[in-house]
């Protein structure tokens, strides 16, 4: 399902350690034409959501179920993400148990890192069923 | 999208806290089905706090500021929000100066949290250079039905 917070491409899933992914920000999205008519930025909150998004694959494959971000710490955004740019999406698994999980992640573009997060917190989802692959 | 999280202000005192609100629809393009039926994305709830506290921002500084991110202390999404949902969203300000404001906010449907946020530290920048002044007057008077 596509929605604001997806994924442009996957670029590699290490299975229990670490995934990582390309988010484009085309000028052609919407939201840009009130987040802000005279200064478009990709919203703070978007960047949390695709991090989140890339966690919940991460651990999706590491696990053969289903997560959903459940919270976060630490979220320090550093520069704006304009349109044009690319960014380049890097989760890191922390440590987890049957329930819940904790990443640290990073949004970069080229070499800068625009947003860290110190920690990024999934839960499982409840009766969810096991994932096929 | 129009990125607009809130849709009405139903109560602020200035430099102190808000009470916004908005309505979740299955025609709005910010509601998607992530797999368990359509839902307004946690991160977007989030966002309607962000944005009743830049909204307080501007109520406060006679519309001269308006709040950019720069961090989120903490935040849990501890609920769902979905169409029929109307989310309350209140704001307080925990400090505020010139050039920063630090606010926490809880979002609610039907009395329940679903989103809780704390030390969401904001930038306090020119709303000029944002959006012309207009536009924003006339989406606060829409916003606060003054």
């Amino acid at each position: 399902m596509t929605s604001l917070m997806s994924l442009d491409r996957v670029v590699d899933v290490e299975s229990g350690r670490r995934a990582e992914a390309i988010r484009a920000v085309p000028g052609t999205l919407d939201l840009f034409d009130s987040h802000f008519p005279r200064f478009p930025v990709l919203p703070g909150v978007l960047i949390l959501g695709t991090l989140g998004t890339l966690a919940e694959l991460l651990m999706r494959d590491t696990t053969r179920s289903s997560w959903r971000l459940g919270g976060a710490s630490g979220v320090r955004y550093r520069h704006f993400v304009r349109p044009g740019d690319l960014l380049r999406l890097t989760v890191e698994l922390i440590t987890h148990d049957d329930g819940t999980a904790t990443c640290s992640a990073v949004a970069a573009v080229e070499e800068r890192r625009v947003t860290t997060v110190r920690r990024l917190l999934l839960d499982r989802v409840a009766g969810g069923a096991p994932c096929a692959g | 999208m129009r990125f607009h999280l809130i849709d009405r202000i139903d109560e602020y005192e200035p430099r102190r806290s808000v009470r916004g609100r908005t309505v979740v629809s299955a025609a709005s393009p910010a509601v998607v089905d992530l797999g368990d039926g359509p839902v307004l994305p946690p991160p977007l709830v989030l966002e309607a706090i962000c944005q009743a506290g830049t909204w307080l921002i501007m109520l406060s500084t006679e519309r001269r500021k308006r709040a950019a991110l720069l961090q989120i202390g903490g935040v849990r999404f501890v609920g769902d929000a979905r169409p029929g949902d109307v989310v309350i969203v209140d704001g307080v300000v925990e400090s505020m100066n010139d050039e920063t404001a630090v606010l926490s906010g809880t979002a609610r449907v039907a009395g329940k949290p679903v989103v809780e946020a704390t030390d969401i530290m904001c930038a306090l920048i020119d709303a000029d250079d944002l959006e012309a002044p207009e536009d924003s007057e006339r989406m606060l008077r829409q916003l606060t039905g003054a």
